[in-house]
């Protein structure tokens, strides 16, 4: 039914967790059934890096470049913005070109499921590959069973005409089911009646919809269901002719939480990583609406799931900003967004310039050479691979930020700010950037250590999220 | 090109002072140096002002020389604002020298002034971020504390060199600084208090920091030619140098020297005709506590690696070789970021007079300033000599 078949799967949570006892303690109870742990977003973590960060991993797992990929799908219930198109800059920060088809999906938890449904309608193309990514990171009111729940991940999957996977069977279905969980226009925080027999009806009718239009899955070795919390899915193993052996060998809720869009396919994800050979993904949206398909694998799979730093209740709600403050009045250093637009590609991809004069590389490549200096007409452009060694470093202590770092720091606390010699694309030359260096899990930074770039939010200012590189140890995996 | 001469300077106490104008400081400076000129000085006499500020908290960004010098009554003269981050009124001196140098004026008036204490701190952190670079190296989350606390991480993993030296310069310059009625914070302090203060940007603390504050100096130069009106024994500037570097750390070849402080060093003794050795104090830009031990090394008092050894030999201490930073330096005396550089050269003044009262170095005939600029983007070095049996 489509000659599309699936290359590869990257999946991406943040290290961030916390644990349901801390719910417990802070609230007198704990309202996500099933979910032991879950993924919280860093300060300066959001869909789009998450995004970035699993379509890193399954680019590399189909082992082809960014610049093979000639459409681009991103699902996402919490984009960063409301408005303003996410693929522009998600295609920047992966290196994909710029005349690939792109598209955006939102509004539904089943985003995701129809990501990949698109890209298999859209190729398969001649020489290119399909990227479809689904990154999530919901938010409900504090005491709500959906915040409780509320996790977050991503997940990435590499389509083409050729591939390891197969889609066999696939399948769609709605029926309205309005005032179950939904968003009004304007808000931040995701809510629900809680009208509970209601919910599970919607739940159940839509998915069984969907699976019902499919043929048989008997031999599927897991079942990618959509996971609003750890119990929901194994309420529908009846109605959906699975077992809870099937559900469980695609959890990815009861330790990362609800990752909404990316639910589906991140649960495909860690059953294909684990060795599935066939995997029912059923993807669920409020409203209501499901999809279904049966994939065939196995499937490459590189998986990046796990938590390193465990974090108390408070931590997690200035992790969330709920207790925390805004960028301050006294104003920040200012780089307008026309001349921030033209060191994007130094920011995303790490673009330097070699001196045709010296071979001296520069960062960014601009002005008078900083070896030699003498002015030449263009620098030679090269992709610094992003790996670097720390050359300088401190700790900039609580309440030393800078303005337009107050924010970050009032969320994650104390950061660590480097000096780091960047490698050349070949040899022995280098180039020294600064830089923030993350330290996962409370780790330390020394001189000499070795770092990798990764995809973070910088900083905002004028309401504008500013996206680039930081470093981070590369052991820390 | 003639000769140019210090033959009066002085400076506000530097400290918190909310209550005060940055004219009214600038006033109070400009008195004082007048009331040092040891033969007198009609004010009318003066030819032209330069005025050294980082823009005062963005009160009077445009005209601030102007706005400065009509307060004072130097009415009609040329005056101009001159900015360089921390070393503004050390380049403000500079400039007041080649004016008088090359016969545009017979006396200039050069000074600094700033006032950082009276806004809010999300305020004050915004105005010492912009003298950084800006671009990359702020906004990637880096302070000035944090720029210095990188080099010295670097100082400290290359040399056999230890927090403690950090605090051993706390500790002498608050310490020099007791004895200085001008100081901001002027009051002694342990190796323990400069040990156990809290992290600013690891591995400085608190007392590896200078603080800011509000001041004003102000500093006249005049020319062989009318000197003798002024002064007996005058104190000559016998050199000058200057430099720039890149901005941002991350765009220099080196973490552990700042090059524009070697070059501008180098330029100031060979104009002057000396050696490091032959001076006989020095007040140094140390904003930080690295910036002091860098200083030694940038300024030829030892070789790379070897500030550590000069503070614990007590090389530096008042009553050492080379007593630097008498004053307290900005550690102590403060650091009235535009003022900064024309209140060394206060000091040096003060030194070479004779007049430097508790904290006097015996018997100096060659003082050295140094000023820098962010985190070494540029740096101004003098050479002044006390002029015997002129």
């Amino acid at each position: 039914m489509t000659d599309v078949r699936l290359k590869s799967f990257g999946a991406y949570s943040p290290r961030l967790r916390i644990s349901a006892e801390e719910f417990r303690e802070a609230w007198g109870h704990f309202e996500a059934a099933g979910v032991q742990t879950k993924a919280v977003p860093e300060a300066d973590e959001d869909a789009l890096t998450m995004g970035v960060e699993a379509a890193r991993r399954a680019i590399e797992t189909a082992d082809i470049t960014a610049t093979d990929i000639g459409y681009l799908v991103v699902a996402t219930t919490t984009p960063p913005m409301a408005e303003s198109d996410l693929t522009a800059r998600l295609a920047s920060l992966l290196g994909v070109p710029a005349d690939a088809t792109t598209r955006t999906l939102t509004g539904s938890t089943r985003a995701g499921a129809q990501a990949l449904d698109a890209a298999l309608d859209a190729g398969p193309w001649e020489e290119q590959s399909g990227l479809v990514v689904a990154a999530d990171c919901p938010t409900g009111s504090p005491d709500s069973g959906i915040e409780h729940a509320a996790g977050a991940g991503g997940v990435a999957v590499v389509v083409g005409g050729d591939g390891a996977g197969t889609v066999r069977d696939r399948s769609s279905y709605v029926e309205p089911f309005p005032g179950t969980r939904f968003r009004d226009a304007g808000e931040g925080a995701t809510a629900e009646l809680g009208v509970t027999d209601y919910d599970r009806q919607s739940f159940e009718t839509a998915l069984r919809g969907a699976v019902d239009g499919l043929s048989e899955f008997e031999d599927a070795d897991a079942a990618a269901v959509q996971s609003p919390d750890g119990k929901r899915p194994y309420r529908v193993t009846d109605a959906l002719g699975v077992t809870a052996d099937q559900i469980a060998a695609a959890d990815t809720v009861s330790t990362l939480g609800d990752t909404g869009a990316a639910s589906a396919l991140l649960g495909a994800a860690k059953a294909f990583d684990d060795g599935a050979e066939c995997v029912l993904l059923a993807a669920y949206g409020s409203g209501a609406g499901a999809n279904a398909m049966i994939i065939e694998g196995p499937i490459p799979t590189t998986c990046a799931l796990e938590g390193d730093a465990e974090l108390t209740y408070p931590e997690y709600l200035r992790r969330r900003g709920d207790i925390t403050a805004d960028e301050p009045d006294g104003g920040g250093a200012y780089v307008s967004v026309p001349s921030w637009k033209q060191t994007v590609p130094q920011r995303h991809r790490l673009i330097a310039g070699e001196c045709p004069s010296c071979d001296a590389l520069n960062f960014p490549p601009s002005g008078a050479c900083r070896k030699c200096h003498t002015r030449p007409d263009a620098y030679e452009t090269v992709a610094l691979p992003g790996t670097g060694t720390i050359e300088g470093v401190t700790t900039i202590a609580q309440g030393g930020a800078p303005p337009e770092f107050a924010e970050q720091q009032s969320k994650s606390g104390p950061f660590v700010s480097a000096v780091v010699s960047l490698d050349g694309p070949r040899g022995d030359e280098t180039v020294s950037v600064p830089s923030q260096v993350l330290t996962p899990g409370a780790s330390s930074v020394a001189i000499g250590d070795r770092t990798e770039a990764v995809i973070r939010r910088i900083y905002q200012q004028e309401g504008v999220i500013r996206y680039g590189f930081k470093m981070q140890p590369v052991d820390s995996d | 090109m003639r000769d140019a001469y210090i033959i009066g300077a002085g400076q506000t106490p530097f400290g918190a002072m909310p209550d005060r104008s940055y004219r009214s400081l600038f006033l109070t400076a400009f008195e004082r140096a007048v009331e040092s000129v040891p033969d007198g000085i009609d004010e009318e006499d003066i030819d032209e002002a330069i005025v050294g500020s980082l823009g005062v908290g963005g009160r009077q960004l445009g005209l601030s020389g102007p706005a400065a010098t009509e307060h004072l009554g130097l009415h009609g003269i040329p005056s101009s604002r001159i900015e360089n981050a921390c070393a503004a009124s050390g380049y403000a001196v500079r400039q007041a020298v080649q004016a008088v140098k090359s016969g545009m004026a017979d006396v200039a008036l050069a000074g600094g002034v700033e006032v950082m204490t009276d806004m809010s701190s999300d305020m004050t952190k915004y105005w010492l971020g912009v003298s950084g670079e800006t671009e990359w190296e702020r906004l990637t989350g880096t302070t000035f504390a944090g720029v210095y606390a990188q080099m010295a991480s670097t100082y400290l993993d290359q040399y056999d060199a230890s927090r403690e030296h950090l605090s051993m310069v706390a500790v002498k310059n608050h310490g020099n600084g007791a004895k200085n009625p001008n100081a901001h914070l002027g009051f002694e302090c342990s190796i323990d208090d400069a040990m156990e203060a809290p992290d600013v940007a690891h591995p400085l603390n608190l007392y590896h920091c200078c603080p800011t504050s509000d001041g004003a100096a102000a500093v006249l130069v005049a020319s062989e030619d009318v000197v003798d009106e002024y002064a007996e024994e005058p104190v000559r500037v016998a050199g000058v140098g200057a430099s720039s570097e890149r901005v941002g750390l991350f765009q220099r070849d080196e973490y552990t020297s700042i090059a524009s402080s070697r070059r501008a060093g180098a330029t100031a003794y060979e104009r002057a005709g000396v050696d490091p050795s032959d001076i006989d104090f020095a007040e140094v830009h140390d904003c930080f506590a690295i910036a002091e031990l860098l200083a030694y090394e940038d300024l030829g008092f030892c070789d790379p690696g070897g500030a550590p050894r000069l503070l614990e030999d007590g090389v530096t201490e008042l009553g050492g070789d080379i007593p630097v930073n008498a004053s307290g330096g900005l550690k102590s005396k403060g650091h009235p970021i535009g003022a900064t550089g024309a209140g060394q050269i206060a000091e040096a003044f003060k030194q070479l007079s004779g007049k430097a009262g508790a904290r006097q170095v015996e018997d100096p005939t060659y003082g050295l300033t140094h000023n820098v600029g962010g985190s070494g983007g540029a740096a101004v070095v003098h050479v002044l000599e006390r002029e015997v049996g002129r």
